[in-house]
């Protein structure tokens, strides 16, 4: 008893001495304060250069046209750092890998034997700058090493991640360097990690313990080193499928940004009105927040507006349990009874097999059109054959089925194939992110270090020459709530295909369709080329 | 008239809806019965076996085009009994007279290296959206509709009659032939059984072989129905099958038939009429958001807890296993004095020395590593109490942390409550939900408990981590589970130096709790117990008592640890840190080196942290090398290979339930021992 007392007489000392703690306002995990360096609130979209940032580039670009909040006149300027690259004339990154010479200031010569377009005025005429610095990390007077984190080995999903997301960095480096690559200096992956699933914290703090790369690129499921990438200051740039891992982290920065899960969808709504639906079946995973969010902002928007678009929300379940081990034929009869002709979904690609087959099986296949948010895989429909005709496909980058007339595209359709990568989401990834890197780089200028590309990057609106929908950094770091937009993007776009005889089509006049940001109204989109 | 009309109509076709993935229940139920029959083991390791048969299908068949009766004869016929064969020959053969806990920790452990084992060996990975193909010609193409109600497809109808067929088959073989009589008597008992001139090594060599031979004819015919192979969507299968074999007790194969197949009945009319109802009942609509991801695990949670049936079975024993001696004393307890007074001295210089190398040497990465070597060997200290010292089987610890970490995320975001307090909140309020759920399963005992903790485990993983007020909901969402570091006056933990040494304390503080605890009254009520648990009845030792107590602090410990890893990680990264088959491993680890000391809490701590990097990795051998330049080309290894390593390690439990560390201790200690001893003699 006397040792019961004690220990418990122990444990009431502790507990008052714990509750009379506080807790550490700095470190990741504190809560969110802004960064002084890197604005972060809802500031207007302007063009201001930081003069406090010592880094300031004198030849600063003008991206003043990508900074306005005129949605429908995107920015062309401001990141197209691929306008006057020459095109690569062989489809051999080896050779291009060894082209530039990075002691001179002038580009390499280009190879090319295609006439060189004319080009307008540089908005980084100070590219190929050399200027020696000392002690930042992963730059030496040669090269600029980076590293690259992601998920090989155990990636439950099966689909390829990093590799595919390597390759699309390493063309776009090899794109990059075969015209001289961006201040005399080479850019090089200098560390590939696999996090193997479960080891992405360790894998970031190896980097950041190495202090041998000047930036982290990442393509991971499971972002536990995301955190410490950012208290430690290292740019870093990831396939953003996480929201809640980049929100109110300066230093990271992405393909997109995850801008509002719980705010209604006026695309998906277009997409049903396009295929002629009326009533709308949802599905969502239970065990997963994520899609249950997603599944309900689709049945909000049905709500919203589908009594003026003559739709409406005919069957709702958002806990389907994952992986579908029991089948989805319950949920598939019920859907058929309640009179569904059009089922959207927040479920992998491999639960929308599953789907489409049992509606075969129920013999309304044909009758029912299913909206895919994660099957943009040119293989996986492939192999599918018929099954999915007529289905669409809600994108957050241009589709490869619309032409955009963009540099930075056309160079991505030769030098990723010439690197052995498919053309598809993961190595499109892969290359926009790095070419934000090196947007980063040139408007820091050419004494950069980490802060100066963190700082840059943070003021400036990146669209990757229209693959993209504009992102603007220095207001978009943070989570969006509904009817809250100053966080949100400037524009609400999507851009989706429809799938026949196991091939992806394009069915819009334009690769985007626009709605205004700042609202929730329902408008017609309007069809928009941010490469325009 | 419609209405009854339409009821009975979508009840059939809920019943056939359920059917298919009843076979699947009813296949896998009825391997694990098999195997259990044939080998006594409690095989957790069947869905590894069936997801390398049916990864080996897949290979040969998808990727290599070899026909598919090839691709099955391979995968099913040869490399299956294969395995088992190998399985018996190094394992199995010298575990018979094993207690069942026992085989189900190498069981684990096996369920934990072999996936990753055939993995790096075969090179193989998961592939998105390639649908293995099923046995049948156009399997998933061409339909019957055997009653205008529902479509089956030819792979279904094909897995339903084997398993209807294998039941009948299997039946038979057991109550008709010798070696099916044979092959219970050696699980029963090896050597009596061996005096009636049967020979029990072919025996059960026969029997593992036929019941890993079904376990890949059950992994083939099932993966058809996974759109991506992944070895843990097999292990869920198992456990989930569990609640169908229940149904057989274990021994019967026409009601594991039977209970698989009720198990697919009622999830597929739960589905369909449950959400029409709380469409019209709002009070049902709780339970159907709640129920429906976890039904199989609640199912699974509440045959064990509600059949009283199912606590009352005695596990099959050898009536000779009271020959053997018992396990023999810790070494600590037994040594030489001068030889505990230079080991401890030996431990302090160690410890002081790379004390010193991390504090004045390391920078980010080793800090967090060391940090994180020591949290948990936090959170196994509480497998030591409950597993090292009141030999129960818990496989829920990951989610008795996730309570300590969502605990503190809760109490910081909502309250802005200091983080050491909510830590300690944290191990109280896993402390009452391990008390509370030690009252329905403590009761079962054995393997049973363990298995009604991994249904707890993945019910808390399903149902309870999407609620705002546990895993934080939309919130989290938005802004994740991020969690602060400590602040104590002047001290800010935001510093990794600062958070090691309050880990470090943390860490001193609960192994001087668990030594207290083992030595205290409870300690010896457990031991008394873990001897003899009629003995200690009888004495008026209150069983129950003792181990909700032990369940408790051992819960407690756990949240603490999950509080602290949270802290550490400045997130509670559910996802990477507590999941369920992740906590798996941590069992394994512990087991493998240690789990009845507290040494052995701290070298599964800095096993599980450092040995990928120190090791796998090849840093230590760089550094012995001087320069990673010098490294052989295999480095870096896999970290996968950790699971397989300390999965094969694990099997070692069996024979040496003190763990590989304590008994390299004990026969170093014995052989020194001796010398001194002589030593003694010849001075005297």
């Amino acid at each position: 008893m006397f040792r019961i007392r004690r220990t418990v007489a122990v444990l009431c000392a502790t507990v008052m001495l714990a509750a009379a703690c506080g807790n550490s306002p700095s470190g990741d995990g504190a809560t969110p304060t802004p960064d002084t360096a890197t604005p972060t609130t809802a500031a207007p979209a302007t063009t201001a250069v930081d003069a406090s940032q010592p880094d300031t580039v004198v030849e600063a670009p003008e991206p003043d046209a990508a900074e306005t909040d005129e949605p429908t006149e995107p920015d062309t300027a401001e990141t197209d750092t691929t306008e006057e690259a020459p095109e690569p004339a062989t489809a051999e990154p080896d050779t291009a890998s060894e082209a530039p010479e990075p002691e001179t200031d002038e580009p390499a010569p280009t190879t090319t034997s295609e006439p060189v377009v004319a080009e307008p005025v540089d908005p980084y005429p100070h590219r190929h700058d050399f200027v020696s610095l000392q002690g930042v990390p992963g730059v030496t007077d040669d090269e600029i090493r980076v590293a690259v984190i992601g998920t090989d080995k155990n990636n439950i999903l099966g689909t390829c991640i990093l590799p595919c997301f390597h390759t699309g960095i390493q063309a776009y480096f090899d794109y990059v360097n075969d015209a001289g690559g961006v201040y005399g200096r080479r850019l090089v992956i200098g560390e590939l990690l696999d996090d193997e699933l479960g080891f992405n914290q360790q894998r970031s703090l190896e980097v950041i313990d190495g202090n041998n790369s000047l930036a982290a690129f990442q393509a991971t499921l499971l972002p536990s080193g995301w955190g410490d990438l950012n208290h430690a200051g290292v740019p870093t740039f990831v396939w953003n499928i996480h929201g809640a891992d980049a929100v109110d982290r300066d230093n990271i920065f992405g393909n997109h940004v995850i801008g509002c899960p719980t705010c209604t969808i006026r695309s998906f709504v277009w997409i049903v009105s396009q295929a002629g639906a009326s009533r709308v079946g949802l599905l969502g995973y239970g065990i997963s927040e994520t899609s249950k969010v997603c599944t309900r902002a689709f049945g909000d928007s049905i709500d919203l507006y589908g009594p003026d678009l003559g739709m409406e929300v005919a069957y709702f379940n958002d806990n389907v349990a994952f992986g579908l081990p029991n089948g989805i034929g319950p949920e598939v009869t019920q859907m058929i009874d309640a009179g569904v002709d059009f089922i959207a979904t927040c479920m992998d690609l491999n639960a929308m097999l599953t789907l489409a087959q049992e509606l075969e099986r129920q013999g309304v296949r044909d009758q029912i059109t299913l909206l895919h948010p994660n099957s943009y895989d040119q293989e996986f429909v492939a192999a599918a054959g018929d099954l999915f005709n007529g289905d669409y496909a809600l994108l957050v980058f241009a589709a490869f089925e619309y032409e955009v007339d963009s540099p930075l595209r056309h160079a991505y359709d030769q030098w990723v194939p010439a690197n052995g990568g498919p053309v598809a989401e993961q190595t499109l990834v892969g290359w926009i992110n790095a070419d934000l890197f090196v947007t980063g780089l040139l408007e820091a200028g050419p004494e950069f270090d980490r802060q100066s590309i963190v700082s840059s990057l943070n003021q400036i609106t990146y669209d990757a020459g229209g693959l993209i929908n504009p992102v603007d950094w220095s207001r978009q770091h943070t989570a969006v709530e509904p009817f809250v937009y100053d966080h949100a993007y400037a524009l609400h776009c999507t851009s989706s295909v429809r799938m026949e005889g196991g091939a992806f089509v394009g069915f819009q006049p334009e690769p985007w369709m626009c709605w205004p940001g700042d609202t929730e109204e329902w408008s017609e989109p309007t069809p928009t080329d941010f490469a325009g | 008239m419609n209405g009854a009309a339409g009821f009975f109509e979508d009840l059939f076709r809920g019943l056939l809806q359920g059917t298919p993935p009843g076979a699947v229940y009813a296949l896998v139920a009825l391997g694990f019965v098999l195997t259990y029959k044939t080998s006594g083991v409690f095989n957790l390791a069947f869905g590894a076996q069936a997801y390398i048969s049916a990864a080996m299908y897949f290979k040969a068949h998808t990727l290599w085009g070899w026909p598919k009766w090839a691709a099955l004869v391979v995968s099913a016929f040869v490399l299956a009994p294969l395995i088992g064969l190998v399985l018996e020959r190094l394992i199995f053969r010298h575990l018979r007279t094993a207690p069942a806990v026992s085989k189900l920790v190498v069981a684990l452990g096996l369920s934990v290296a072999l996936p990753e084992l055939f993995n790096q060996a075969a090179r193989f990975t998961a592939v998105a959206g390639r649908q293995i193909t099923g046995i049948m010609p156009d399997g998933s193409g061409v339909f019957y509709d055997p009653f205008g109600v529902y479509r089956f497809n030819r792979d279904e109808l094909a897995m339903m009659a084997v398993a209807l067929v294998a039941t009948l088959l299997l039946a038979a073989l057991f109550r008709f032939t010798m070696i099916g009589l044979a092959m219970r008597a050696v699980v029963e008992s090896p050597r009596m059984t061996e005096l009636s001139g049967i020979n029990a090594d072919r025996t059960s060599a026969f029997a593992w072989a036929l019941s890993s031979t079904f376990a890949g004819l059950a992994g083939v015919l099932i993966a058809p129905r996974f759109n991506s192979l992944l070895s843990t969507d097999f292990f869920t299968l198992v456990v989930i099958a569990v609640a169908a074999a229940a149904v057989g007790k274990l021994v019967s194969l026409p009601r594991a038939l039977l209970g698989g197949l009720g198990l697919g009945w009622f999830i597929a009319v739960f589905n369909t009429f449950l959400p029409r109802w709380s469409g019209d009942h709002a009070w049902l609509r709780p339970f159907q958001e709640n129920l429906t991801p976890s039904l199989p695990f609640v199912v699974l949670f509440a045959i064990l807890v509600l059949w009283r049936a199912i606590g009352r079975e005695r596990e099959a024993s050898d009536p000779l296993s009271g020959v053997d001696p018992p396990p023999p004393a810790l070494a600590a307890l037994e040594r030489h004095p001068k030889l505990t007074l230079f080991t401890r001295l030996f431990g302090a210089g160690f410890i002081a020395v790379v004390g010193s190398v991390v504090w004045f040497r390391a920078g980010v990465l080793w800090m967090h590593l060391v940090t994180t070597a020591v949290i948990m060997a936090v959170i196994y200290l509480s497998v030591t109490v409950i597993t090292g010292m009141a030999g129960q089987i818990s496989l829920c610890q990951g989610t008795f942390a996730a309570i300590g970490g969502f605990t503190i995320f809760q109490m910081a975001d909502r309250f802005n409550m200091s983080v050491l307090a909510a830590a300690l909140l944290g191990a109280g309020v896993a402390a009452a939900v391990g008390a509370v759920l030690s009252l329905p399963v403590l009761r079962l005992g054995g393997v049973w408990l363990a298995i009604a903790t991994l249904a707890f485990a993945f019910f808390f993983d399903a149902v309870m981590v999407k609620f705002s007020w546990v895993g934080g909901g939309t919130t989290a969402l938005l802004t994740g589970t991020r969690v602060p570091r400590p602040l104590i006056g002047p001290i800010d933990f935001a510093s990794d130096r600062a958070f090691l040494v309050l880990a470090v304390v943390v860490l001193v503080v609960v192994s001087i709790v668990v030594i207290q605890l083992r030595e205290g009254t409870v300690g010896r009520t457990l031991t008394a117990l873990r001897g003899s648990e009629v003995a200690a009845a009888s004495i008026g030792i209150s069983a129950a008592r003792a181990r909700i107590i032990a369940f408790a602090v051992s819960a407690a410990i756990a949240g603490l640890g999950g509080a602290l890893l949270s802290m550490h990680q400045q997130n509670v990264n559910y996802s990477t840190n507590f999941g369920p088959v992740n906590a798996l491993f941590w069992l394994v680890i512990v087991v493998a080196l240690g789990a009845r000391t507290v040494e052995g809490a701290i070298q599964a701590g800095a096993a599980f942290a450092l040995f990928e990097p120190l090791i796998l990795k090849g840093d230590l051998l760089a550094w012995i090398l001087r320069g990673e330049d010098h490294l052989p080309g295999l480095f870096p290894i896999s970290g996968s290979w950790r699971l397989v390593l300390f999965g094969m390690m694990a099997i070692q439990f069996a024979r040496h339930p003190e763990g590989l560390v304590e008994h390299g201790k004990r026969r170093a200690s014995a052989r020194i021992n001796r010398w001194l001893q002589t030593r003694e003699g010849v001075a005297a």
